[in-house]
């Protein structure tokens, strides 16, 4: 079915003109942001529906993110609730959705440097410290860079017409591989995610976090342009990935911040994200894209449910000793606890089935090292389990003057967001084969290339075949 | 699907659906009444042993080996699949029997045992979610499968430890048999891994998969670590304790029945692969030998009822084991069977015991004599007081495992804080404080 070229518009642009006026009228913010965020949701989804082939990472992701969004309008705290706040998230979400929707790569640098902007801005969520902001800066020069050499070079702007021409060389390469690690938080720039979750704010910075840009370039970048480079260099990328979810695993066993734990168990899953992309398997790489869709959802809703708490019980929170808030707050607890896990591979949830082919798909390529990441998501497992019932479990607290449950609004979101983790484990081949003919294509494209030596250095990678044939398709 | 197999179906799923209606609604704002939610737990258990029963007898009358329900693959993904398939044959009927039946019991004792206890709502959801874990665990056709039904009833081991949330203890505990069920965990993930790669499948409805000699031994090895740990066997042991904090109907359908014995179950399952690896075996019967020793040396010192009996458990598991390594694989069925209902039963009663030795005294007007005839009088005084204090520090098996695991990786996690506080000014200190608390001596049970 072809797709008006207005409706590719509509997700991004309603956003954006939603958080002028925000800050323009100054009232309702809630409100606003609601209905743009929903109008960004029904525009990807219809995109989404009018792909030829149900197989687009993009329009799933815009559909994914514009649901996070408003997921986060909903749980955003009245206190938190003010235009500016809400003008920063729908500024976030249309630049977040034009680098889901590009297929260009001085877009693709735009929307890249303006996901950041608010980062840097104090009135909107700078945070206190400036490890988030030095790493953001430099995972933009080193995109910019990169792009920057691509033009020098002679090459065209268009990511279909690079495909596989392995542009720039090991130089670009090396530069898009500097960006994700510092987007992504890969060790050892990692610390900056800790901090920013910390310093800034929660449900911002939890959106920030879940655009999984650095998984995004992997996808989008990297493993299209550069398929030899990719074979001989990617599993340095993957070690680190491994390396940096034990890392943090560990690192979050003795954190008593809840900010900070929770920062730290977003990334070591995350990590869990690009070892699986990394893998080159079929398996690895599809737990890869089911995972993305599990850790966006759950650290979502923690930390959501952790603004909820802070404010409604102080934000000086500690996992240091028990505060009993269960007994306050026993739906949010429950809510806490199945995001904790679903995060971690309850069963049950999505996350079994995605670290089930995630744990399949990185052992059989890298039998050693991939060992770690079973390890790295028990620890995970015990961390979350550590901060829930350090925060929910324990002697019941007194002296608090507002100890609300759950809110009705908040409740329906969350049991939605519940439901979709737990229908999402329970029907996973509705999240599973969002992906399995690219991802195919990609993992007999490295095959082939593995296998046969003749093959020409400049051959395409079947990502992008399968956008062209996508697209042609579409064409009446 | 034939009406066996649906019936089969309708066994494994009952509690779980129950579970999760109950819980939706709870999660939206509705509370059942106590009297509801033991009626609906009633009708839940009673239909299911109907429908065991109907299995039970069919297969008699039939001679069929099994029932096999087939559901396709819950994920597929090139030529690595994830089936569903359910089954019930000689050897996990006895466990699904034992299951429904014992949860029907403990959701009736508990209806009185529980009545008006704060967290009524939440034990019986958790009953159903446990019930639900250890049917599919028993009724997997597919060690895939069998993954999925033994972390629930992990979780849900977990849970019930903590049931008495407002104490400290019972918290920590738990969080420390989470800790120590997730590592052990990884065995059992990577053994079935081990399958797929190796064998190809890791469906064992028509058989286990075909694998190489060290092959073989890798995966017994690996589903070992896995087994050990639920059935807190030698190393593991420490864990038991400290599972005491929980209610007693849970004590006693976890520790003193199901749960326990899980890893039992797993061992049985692959035991085909056992009798060929003779190494697997010997370290089967090793493990479970000293974890027999063990437990009967540390029950002695143990100064509760519920902890004398988790140990008493704790030796009959470590006899099983030696069965199971031997190859007596019927014996193993028929004591787990009588075990774990005569253990029930005492954990159920040990809350009144006391009462009851009182009753008993009464009755014969005055107290027992002791004999003062003991095993361990055998030994020399020396080694008595020895044996002794190992045994009131539980074979200083925490311990062990505090400096070996716990307290390098703890270092090792503040050693990142600090690495990761450069730059930042701010004082280590407050990363200082070790999250897991990890004390030598568990809480006594006794709830």
């Amino acid at each position: 079915m072809p797709v008006p070229g207005a409706l590719s518009v509509v997700p991004i642009s309603v956003p954006w003109l939603a958080a002028i006026l925000v800050v323009g009228i100054g009232r309702q913010p809630r409100a606003i942001g609601f209905v743009a965020a929903s109008v960004s949701v029904l525009a990807s989804s219809f995109l989404l529906h009018a792909a030829p082939v149900k197989t687009s990472l993009g329009e799933a992701l815009m559909v994914l993110f514009s649901c996070l969004t408003v997921v986060a309008m909903l749980v955003l705290p009245r206190r938190d609730c003010n235009p500016v706040t809400i003008a920063g998230m729908l500024f976030l979400l249309g630049s977040t959705l034009l680098a889901y929707s590009t297929e260009n790569l001085l877009v693709l640098l735009v929307a890249w440097i303006l996901t950041t902007v608010p980062f840097f801005l104090e009135q909107l969520f700078r945070a206190d410290t400036w490890r988030p902001r030095l790493s953001l800066l430099l995972s933009s020069a080193a995109l910019g860079l990169a792009i920057g050499i691509i033009a020098v070079n002679g090459h065209g702007m268009s990511i279909d017409r690079l495909i596989g021409q392995n542009p720039g060389g090991i130089a670009v390469f090396g530069l898009l591989v500097a960006a994700v690690i510092f987007r992504k938080g890969i060790c050892p720039a990692h610390a900056w995610v800790a901090d920013a979750a910390e310093g800034g704010p929660a449900i911002p910075t939890a959106l920030l976090l879940n655009g999984h840009f650095g998984a995004l370039l992997v996808a989008k970048l990297i493993v299209p342009l550069f398929p030899h480079a990719t074979r001989d260099l990617f599993p340095v990328l993957s070690y680190l990935a491994l390396a940096t979810a034990l890392y943090v695993a560990i690192r979050a066993l003795t954190e008593n911040s809840p900010r900070r734990l929770l920062a730290f168990l977003a990334l070591s899953q995350s990590a869990c994200i690009l070892a699986g992309l990394e893998s080159q398997t079929v398996e690895g790489m599809t737990g890869a894209f089911a995972h993305w869709f599990v850790v966006t959802v759950s650290t979502m809703g923690l930390f959501g449910i952790l603004r909820l708490l802070e404010v409604r019980f102080g934000e000086n929170l500690t996992a240091s000793q028990h505060l009993g808030l269960a007994e306050h707050a026993p739906r949010l607890a429950v809510f806490f606890f199945v995001f904790g896990l679903a995060l971690v591979g309850l069963p049950g949830t999505l996350s079994f089935c995605s670290q089930d082919l995630l744990i399949h798909g990185t052992l059989a390529t890298h039998p050693l090292t991939g060992l770690l990441l079973p390890i790295a998501i028990a620890m995970n497992a015990v961390s979350v389990f550590r901060l829930f019932t350090r925060l929910f479990l324990g002697k019941r607290r007194t002296g608090f003057t507002v100890m609300a449950d759950a809110l009705p609004r908040e409740r329906w979101i969350l049991t939605a967001g519940v439901l979709f983790v737990v229908l999402g484990g329970l029907f996973p081949n509705a999240i599973v084969a969002l992906r399995p003919v690219e991802v195919e294509a990609s993992t007999q494209g490295v095959d082939s290339q593995t296998d046969t030596s003749h093959r020409p250095p400049t051959a395409p990678s079947p990502i992008p075949k399968l956008r062209q044939s996508r697209r042609s398709s579409a064409q009446p | 699907m034939d009406s066996l197999g649906a019936t089969l179906l309708f066994v494994v799923m009952a509690p779980g659906v129950v579970f999760a209606v109950l819980a939706l609604l709870w999660l939206l704002g509705w509370v059942p009444s106590e009297r509801v939610l033991s009626r609906i737990t009633g009708v839940t258990f009673s239909a299911s042993i109907f429908a065991l029963a109907r299995i039970i007898w069919k297969l008699g009358a039939t001679g069929a080996p099994s029932v096999t329900v087939m559901l396709g693959n819950w994920f597929a993904v090139r030529d690595y699949h994830f089936p569903l398939v359910l089954m019930a044959d000689r050897l996990s009927l006895p466990f699904l029997g034992l299951t429904v039946l014992l949860s029907g019991l403990i959701g009736q004792f508990s209806a009185t045992y529980l009545h008006r206890d704060r967290g009524f709502v939440r034990f019986f959801l958790l009953l159903h979610l446990f019930a639900f874990g250890s049917l599919l665990a028993f009724a997997a056709g597919s060690f895939d499968l069998l993954v999925g039904g033994w972390e629930m009833v992990g979780i849900t081991s977990v849970l019930l430890i903590a049931f008495f949330q407002q104490r400290t203890a019972p918290v920590e505990n738990g969080l420390r048999v989470f800790a120590v069920y997730r590592a052990c965990d990884i065995g059992l993930l990577l053994g079935v891994f081990a399958m797929h790669r190796w064998g190809g499948t890791a469906s064992f409805a028509s058989g286990l998969p075909q694998m190489t000699g060290t092959q073989s031994l890798t995966v017994c090895l690996l589903l070992l670590l896995a087994a050990a740990g639920k059935a807190a066997q030698i190393p593991f042991s420490g864990w038991l304790p400290r599972a005491m904090e929980g209610p007693t109907p849970s004590s006693a359908i976890f520790y003193g029945a199901i749960s326990i014995h899980a890893g039992a179950y797993l061992l049985l399952r692959i035991q085909p692969m056992l009798i060929h690896s003779p190494t697997a075996s010997a370290m089967v019967i090793a493990i479970g030998i000293i974890t027999a020793i063990h437990g009967t040396i540390v029950g002695r010192a143990s100064a509760d009822a519920k902890t004398s009996l988790a140990y008493a458990s704790l030796t009959q598991v470590g006899v099983v084991f030696v069965e199971i390594g031997i190859g007596w694989k019927w014996i193993a069925v028929a004591h787990i069977l009588g075990h774990a209902t005569v253990r029930t039963l005492q954990f159920l009663r040990a809350p009144s015991m006391l009462h009851d030795y009182h009753k008993m005294h009464s009755a014969i007007g005055g107290e027992f004599s002791p004999t003062g005839k003991h095993l361990e009088d055998l030994f020399p005084k020396p080694l008595q007081l020895w044996l002794y204090r190992w045994a009131l520090d539980r074979g200083h098996l925490d311990t062990i495992l505090d400096r070996i695991v716990i307290h390098p990786l703890m270092g090792l996690s503040k050693l990142f804080a600090r690495l990761d506080s450069w730059g930042l000014g701010q004082s280590v200190s407050r990363h200082e404080e070790v999250a897991l608390s990890m004390q030598s001596s568990p809480g006594r049970g006794g709830n």
